[in-house]
């Protein structure tokens, strides 16, 4: 019963109050406290370590206790005496000594958990200080200046709770945190690891789908010409009439086509607008900073990454640090305090294991045979599956040559099909083939993750070929188009005689113009099917695989003949590699593709979002915690290393199509130019000062350029190099360290033994 | 004629019109994973049921009949080992009867050396393999009751116990299914207190059976039951009980399958606390 804050009208009448009920408590407490002091100095005798310091500090505490008495002493004498305590009343000297007493029980406070005593005494003196203090603090001060602090006070304590609540809303706007926690604390740190990954993909995605929504693709709808306006914003006559069938728009024709979400879209205007966007140069830097940030982003993690592994000693005493610092005080929430418990379980599952492990040891020579085994049997797999896809898209070129319009759905969608179904089923046998291994399961879902990378990118690769294949074929047809346009326009002119010259120009709806085949937004359409098709596959397995799976073994195996639970079917377990080889190469068809069809990225946003919330069900809901859990340490970098690959090996077909073939004649923002990076040079003569287009020529010189190159290279050798001692040195201080407290350690025992020696002599 | 040819020629045709080759060759790796991961289960299944059903035509006998015609040829009477060591051979080399089987055999004897019961109750004596087991491991003056419910197996299991030289006083065998046996333990056997049950008989009637004896009051505080293949085949109701009533204190071994690797099998193991 005592008051948490200060009212200034009431406070004299309640401090009276308060002190006269403490006065009474204390006078009554002080004794045994002193009874239990002694006990606890018996105890103390015996233990051996903490001898020297728990009598200092009982011979500390006792001499302050002996103070704190006497001014206490006073205190009550002089309530005795006035009858009433006014702080106001207090002589100087007095107030001075109760300032003195209240900053040391705040000392106290602070510096409570880093004393030697028994919980129960930390709580009891705890509390008692806290007491103290809220009763005398408001008490200094005089007249208006005790107010004001009593005010500063408060203050204090609000901005401090503040601050508190602050952390907290903090954490809370952490997106998805407590699901990837919680998670964590299910299934170990090895799932979240995939979570977090998909939670900081999301991340990425929403910058570059910023950049180009807001840069590329508002400003062509808002300031752009107006869809009909001219022929490449038109659907053409001859779509008209299914342009806004399902059929067509799902397979992204018709007037999904013709919008801003690809790339034949687009004006060549060099500025639209009231305020001159420069159309153009934004979707060329667009395209290229989205590149450019990415790489950005997965360096800088990765070195970050690789400063917090290098900091932390993983080996040493590791169960030691589990039993004393695994649990978290500070949990209030049962629920929480639950999923502590089993991730605190989980952790210690994972560590034993580790160490069981390690300690392992086998026929090395079986072994070593079973694991080349095993891979002979993975690269015969990887090749059968690389020509199946050779074939399939040898096949469908062929179809291609007759017209797809005589070939089945089936035939038609072969190659995306084939790819998704290899995509799901070779992982699985590589899995299965990986039990020959008997790899530590951590070492094992590298390999596993090698393997499917490998597939991955043949298949990826297999399709950018066929790709390339086709873009030819369209610069076929384009070459035949533009000589039939020039055709066309001649005849219409000649068709409206030549003495008519001068009237007014023939207009033609734009629909009826005829127009080249545009292979951008061909190859934009391709990756956007792509991901349609991927995304769909991902979420019927794992709707069929993972949810239907556990349904049917829950609620058949009440009338089945074996335990479904148990044995055969099971519950599905999380695949970690597969999930996350398979955002990281959806990452790097979205980075192949966004240059071609804008709308990639948020396509890709919107798939991210609702995987996370799928999955995150999924797991909680029909997936069982792998047998063997382990711990996920290091395999971020490892992650990281695999997107720093993917995204240098999806530009590379980018940058070749950006450099190499010409932009389509009469569709996208480069069209009628030479090369799509045309257009920086064509801002740089236009739109900016005569000295500095001169000034980036020098610049460009090859004899300035090279020099530049060399500089980079030393002073990138430089920082290696520095790197590498320092590392040296760390290592070297690090042992040194342990030297020196392995030193005290032994003195320390040696020490105690000497007291413990000298005590029972 | 031709109209057989097309007929015959018509799954072929529509089976190339709705799904292209490739697509089929794409589920091979998924058919070759199902294989080799489900192994164990193929060659279980080809050992216990076609490889059966084909001897069962051959010979004209029944398996357990095979196996007893073994075992007497190979075995030494009198001698509970050998029979044993002839059955393990039989079962993991010739064909496959699921008895309790070697490992998970040697945690039963261990169990029963640290208890040493008085009064054991068998349910499910099929032929006999895991009552000699736990005949041998028994303590002077003990008695077993073996319950088998079908007439044929209990006739082999009879000749196979004899075999081993166990007499009446020691093992007594009881044909007829274990719900109506167990009611009767108390009136017809003069039984007061069960000190070891062992389960090996429908894993459907484990729970039925289990709660019976409660019922009868044939457990008494310390009595162990053993229940073999709680895993698979599996006994989830029986486990889902064990959870829930906490009359128990128990725990599950954890083996593989009688006489195949791969297979992960489980053997529970209770004791019965009483209620508190």
């Amino acid at each position: 019963p005592h008051p948490s804050h200060f009212s200034p009208g009431d406070e004299d009448f309640q401090e009276n109050h308060e002190r006269q009920k403490h006065k009474g408590k204390r006078r009554n407490g002080e004794r045994p406290k002193n009874k239990r002091e002694n006990q606890r100095r018996q105890r103390s005798s015996k233990s051996v370590q903490g001898i020297r310091e728990e009598s200092q500090s009982t011979t500390e505490r006792r001499e302050r206790r002996r103070r704190r008495r006497g001014k206490e002493g006073e205190d009550e004498e002089e309530v005795n005496n006035d009858g009433e305590v006014r702080p106001e009343l207090l002589s100087p000297e007095e107030l001075e000594k109760l300032k003195e007493a209240v900053d040391e029980k705040k000392k106290l406070i602070q510096s409570l958990r880093g004393k030697p005593w028994p919980m129960k005494q930390k709580l009891v003196s705890l509390r008692e200080s806290q007491l103290f203090v809220e009763k005398y603090e408001g008490a200094l001060g005089k007249g208006k200046g005790r107010k004001l602090y009593a005010y500063k006070v408060m203050m204090t304590k609000k901005w401090k709770k503040f601050q508190r609540d602050f952390e907290n809303f903090k954490t809370a706007c952490i997106p998805w945190e407590m699901k990837i926690k919680e998670i964590e604390s299910h299934f170990g740190s090895s799932v979240a690891s995939y979570f977090i990954f998909l939670r900081w993909m999301y991340g990425i995605n929403m910058i570059l789908f910023g950049l180009t929504f807001g840069l590329v693709m508002v400003p062509e709808a808002l300031m752009g010409r107006p869809y009909g306006s001219i022929p490449r914003k038109t659907v053409p006559r001859a779509e008209e009439a299914g342009a806004m069938d399902f059929a067509v728009l799902w397979d992204f024709g018709g007037y999904a086509q013709y919008s801003v979400l690809f790339y034949g879209y687009y004006n060549n205007q060099r500025a639209i607008g009231w305020f001159k966007f420069r159309m153009p140069l934004s979707y060329f830097l667009v395209g290229v900073g989205t590149v450019a940030y990415s790489y950005m982003v997965v360096i800088r993690t990765m070195a970050r990454n690789a400063n917090e592994s290098g900091v932390g000693d993983d080996n040493s005493f590791n169960f030691s640090w589990k039993m004393f610092t695994s649990w978290d005080y500070l949990i209030g929430n049962p629920e929480t305090a639950d999923n502590k418990f089993a991730s605190i379980t989980t952790s210690f599952k994972e560590a034993i294991l580790e160490e069981q492990e390690s300690r392992k040891d086998d026929n090395i020579h079986l072994t070593r045979f079973l694991r080349v085994l095993a891979n002979f049997l993975v690269l015969c797999c990887l090749a059968g599956s690389g020509y199946l896809i050779y074939f399939v898209v040898r096949r469908s070129q062929k179809f291609a040559l007759d017209g797809l319009e005589n070939h089945t759905w089936w035939e038609r969608n072969e190659v995306n099909m084939v790819m998704s179904l290899l995509g799901m089923f070779c992982p699985m046998l590589f899995d299965v083939i990986s039990a020959l291994e008997n790899y530590h399961p951590r070492v094992a879902l590298q390999w596993q993750l090698g393997r499917i990378f490998a597939l991955f990118l043949g298949n990826l690769y297999t399709f950018i070929i066929a790709l390339m294949d086709a873009i030819n074929l369209k610069r076929k047809e384009e070459k035949v188009v533009k000589y039939n346009i020039t055709m066309w326009e001649a005849s219409l002119y000649n068709g409206t005689g030549p003495e008519n010259s001068t009237g007014p120009p023939v207009t033609i709806h734009p629909a009826d113009v005829p127009r080249g085949p545009c292979w951008e937004t061909m190859v934009g359409q391709e990756f956007v099917r792509l991901i349609i098709s991927d995304t769909m596959t991902t979420y019927i397995t794992l709707l069929i695989g993972d949810f239907l799976r556990a349904v049917l073994v829950r609620f058949l195996n009440h009338c089945w003949c074996w335990d479904l639970e148990a044995g055969f079917p099971s519950y599905s377990e999380f695949d970690v590699s597969g999930n996350v080889l398979g955002l990281i190469f959806n990452q790097g068809m979205i980075w192949m593709g966004a240059f071609y069809a804008p709308c990639l990225p948020a396509l890709n946003l919107l798939r991210l979002h609702v995987s996370m919330y799928l999955q995150c069900w999924a797991v909680m809901c029909c997936n069982v915690p792998q047998e063997r859990v382990f711990k996920a340490s290091g395999s971020n970098n490892f992650y990281m290393a695999m997107l720093l690959v993917i995204l240098f090996l999806s530009t590379l077909p980018a940058i070749y199509t950006i450099v190499t073939i010409p932009p389509s004649f009469d569709c996208g923002p480069f069209s009628g130019k030479n090369r799509m990076f045309d257009v920086i040079q064509e801002t740089l003569e236009s739109d900016f000062p005569a000295w500095f287009s001169k000034v980036f020529s020098y610049a460009s010189n090859p004899g300035l350029v090279l020099p530049f190159i060399l500089l980079m290279v030393l002073a990138i050798y430089y920082l290696q190099s520095t790197s590498k001692s320092y590392r040296e040195a760390n290592v070297e201080l690090k042992n040194k360290l342990q030297m020196v407290t392995q030193r005290l350690d032994n003195f320390v025992l040696l020490t105690s033994y000497g007291s413990d020696f000298i005590l029972n002599a | 004629m031709t109209l057989l040819i097309k007929c015959m020629y018509l799954p072929f045709s529509f089976y190339s019109r709705m799904v292209s080759p490739a697509i089929a060759l794409a589920f091979v790796p998924l058919l070759l994973t199902l294989i080799i991961k489900y192994r164990y289960y193929f060659v279980l299944f080809y050992r216990a049921v076609l490889v059966r059903i084909w001897k069962d035509c051959v010979t004209g006998l029944s398996r357990e009949e095979r196996a007893f015609q073994y075992v007497l040829t190979n075995s030494t009477p009198g001698d509970p080992d050998s029979i044993l060591d002839a059955f393990d051979y039989w079962c993991s080399k010739v064909e496959f009867i699921s008895n309790i089987g070697p490992k998970k055999g040697k945690i039963l004897d261990r169990l029963l050396l640290e208890q040493s019961p008085l009064t054991v109750l068998e349910l499910g004596a099929h032929c006999g393999y895991s009552t000699v087991r736990i005949a041998r491991a028994l303590p002077l003056g003990a008695r077993l009751y073996s319950i088998e419910m079908d007439q044929g197996n209990a006739a082999i299991a009879e000749k196979i116990i004899r075999l081993a030289g166990f007499d009446d006083d020691t093992v007594e065998l009881i044909v007829n299914p274990s719900d109506e046996v167990i009611p009767r333990l108390r009136s017809d056997y003069n039984l007061e207190r069960l000190d070891f049950v062992f389960m090996d008989h429908w894993k459907k009637c484990y729970l039925p059976d289990l709660q019976l004896l409660e019922e009868y009051g044939l457990l008494g505080k310390g009595s162990m039951i053993v229940a073999d293949n709680v895993l698979f085949p599996g006994a989830p109701k029986f486990l889902r009980y064990l959870r829930k009533c906490g009359l128990y204190e128990w725990k599950i071994h954890r083996a593989m399958l009688e006489y195949s690797r791969g297979i992960r099998d489980g053997m529970a193991e209770l004791i019965y606390q009483g209620i508190k």
